[in-house]
């Protein structure tokens, strides 16, 4: 029986990684190996040529550094946001609270293909389509973080808070140096959710930019892929797939525990 | 605990405000203004004080287009495939990773969850490469049977299936693995001293105690499945001859490509009503079983 599950774990490895090898492969091969029939499995030849490439083609230096803006403030503004939603859906009590909480909650499973239309006019219409600060506004806060946020802040308890009270600690205060040192684990996988959420997003930012210097990496990606179609060119190709792929390997990597751990609470990717 | 005191009930509209300001300006207004939108003629490009009123011819148009149609029925087989596949293939694999004690199972749950963080751009372009006719290792090593992938209308939209049941399976691996470690171990305890084999306790112990968990899985995958754009964008455009224009590809095309933002509006709206129906048939299901 073991030896049958472990025949099964093996089993399941193999087409869990070889794409992730494929692509490692690919991008090694050179143009005439790439136009073999039937394709090599190993590369003949390993050569990094087309890691420079990638950046030759589109400007991808500017998109990663751009990737790293946009999902960085979005992570940021989503932390705050979330923790200081959560603390008063967790911790008050007001009329009309569990409303505007499922409220927020639905809008999680809402497609964003149902408010992309109006999202542009909106955006357009603050004239901010086709810049930074356009692509981040709806990237502010989100529904996620909040539900996450005040599941893990319903568990701090209450006499920790009635404590700073009566030393009498302001609100802000109370929520800064009591809750938010309890936190740091599910600040911590918010924050490499929402990273790597915001950096793979792709239907808004292709939505509302026009201009290649503002193109996060996804796009830059997908501009990549149109200039370079022919299967010569497929090295750069998947260059450039493991390049936009690699912060979120790396972040998975160091955080893979607490990831696992607390998406296993909730959540759809978008 | 309630608000009691000035200062508290200044702190909650105070920390409520920024995440509440930006989901109803950019989430809940725009819910309502794609209705608004979708009863007019829009270009996108001009003033919303252009658009011209248009009423319900568009949801009109809708019912008498035979491609919104083709659209709807390849969403729905798309999403039916990855939840009919999705939720007991999850199943198997957390049973797998969860009750027997052999090695490496921290690596394949590590490899398994991987595929979900990659960006579907990016992976996207790898399966492109993999489903290749003649270059790619898939038509390779499937090369008795001749395959299409994706530049045959029969098997385009299997093969975005396929590509999603990849990616995403890890992911819903990982929640019933959460989900089995709720069970308590006596129960299987129990079950072994009354004889009951493997296949039993999973039919009695394991699988009704996973209720919930298999429940929240469908609900998820569905909602995933529905949103999928970035693979079909990327692999397919639509094609070939629209066998893979699912909904939110279609509504992002005919908006953003066609400028035709009043259908667009239209055929999402339409798709938040079934989603809204669909959504309540479950609630009333799971209420009663519960009750």
């Amino acid at each position: 029986m073991r030896r049958l599950a472990q025949l099964g774990l093996a089993l399941v490895l193999i087409p869990a990684l070889f794409p992730l090898y494929w692509m490692v492969a690919s991008s090694l091969k050179g143009p005439q190996e790439l136009q073999r029939i039937p394709p090599t499995w190993f590369p003949s030849s390993p050569s990094l040529a087309a890691f420079g490439e990638v950046f030759e083609t589109v400007k991808f230096g500017q998109a990663f550094l751009n990737s790293l803006l946009l999902a960085g403030v979005a992570t940021l503004s989503v932390l705050v946001t979330s923790v200081l939603a959560g603390y008063v859906f967790a911790k008050y009590t007001f009329r009309g609270r569990e409303v505007l909480f499922w409220g927020v909650v639905a809008t999680m499973f809402l497609p964003p293909v149902v408010t992309l239309v109006p999202l542009y006019w909106l955006v357009s219409s603050m004239g901010l389509a086709d810049t930074y600060l356009g692509v981040l506004l709806p990237w502010l806060a989100n529904a996620f973080g909040i539900f996450l946020m005040r599941q893990f802040i319903a568990d701090v308890p209450d006499e920790l808070l009635e404590a700073a009270r009566l030393d009498g600690a302001s609100e802000l205060r109370i929520l800064w140096s009591v809750v938010t040192p309890l936190l740091r684990p599910a600040v911590v996988s918010l924050a490499i959710f929402s990273f790597v959420f915001y950096w793979n997003n792709f239907i808004w930012p292709l939505s509302i930019l026009q201009d290649d210097a503002k193109f996060p990496v996804v796009l830059a990606l997908s501009q990549l892929l149109s200039y370079s179609t022919s299967v010569h060119y497929q090295n750069v190709v998947m260059a450039g797939a493991l390049i936009a792929s690699l912060p979120t390997i790396v972040v998975f990597l160091l955080a893979q525990r607490v990831f696992v751990a607390s998406l296993s609470r909730t959540g759809v990717k978008g | 605990m309630s608000v009691a005191g000035r200062g508290r009930g200044a702190a909650a509209v105070a920390f409520l405000s920024p995440a509440m300001l930006v989901i109803g300006l950019f989430t809940v207004v725009p819910i309502g203004l794609t209705f608004w939108i979708s009863l007019h003629d829009w270009s996108m490009y001009t003033a919303l004080g252009d658009m011209a009123w248009r009423g319900l011819d568009n949801y009109a148009g809708l019912l008498a287009d035979s491609s919104f149609y083709n659209a709807l029925a390849n969403t729905a087989i798309y999403v039916a495939l990855v939840v009919v596949v999705t939720v007991p293939l999850s199943i198997a694999l957390g049973m797998l990773l969860y009750f027997p004690r052999v090695a490496g199972k921290g690596l394949v749950r590590a490899a398994l969850f991987s595929t979900y963080v990659i960006p579907t751009v990016a992976i996207s372009i790898v399966w492109g490469g993999l489903y290749a006719p003649e270059y790619g290792p898939l038509s390779q090593l499937f090369g008795a049977w001749h395959p299409t992938w994706l530049s045959a209308p029969d098997t385009a939209l299997v093969s975005l299936v396929i590509f999603h049941l990849w990616q995403m399976t890890g992911y819903y691996t990982v929640l019933v693995i959460a989900g089995l470690t709720q069970i308590p171990g006596d129960l299987y305890e129990a079950a072994r001293i009354d004889g009951a084999g493997l296949w039993r306790q999973t039919l009695h112990v394991t699988l009704p105690l996973l209720r919930r968990t298999t429940i929240f899985i469908g609900l998820v995958a569905i909602i995933n499945a529905i949103q999928v754009f970035d693979p079909v964008y990327i692999l397919t455009q639509g094609g070939p001859a629209e066998s893979t224009t699912v909904l939110s590809f279609a509504i992002q095309r005919a908006a953003f490509q066609h400028g035709l933002a009043g259908q667009a509006s239209a055929m999402a709206f339409s798709l938040l009503l079934l989603l809204v129906a669909l959504g309540g048939a479950f609630l009333a299901v799971v209420r009663r079983r519960s009750a």
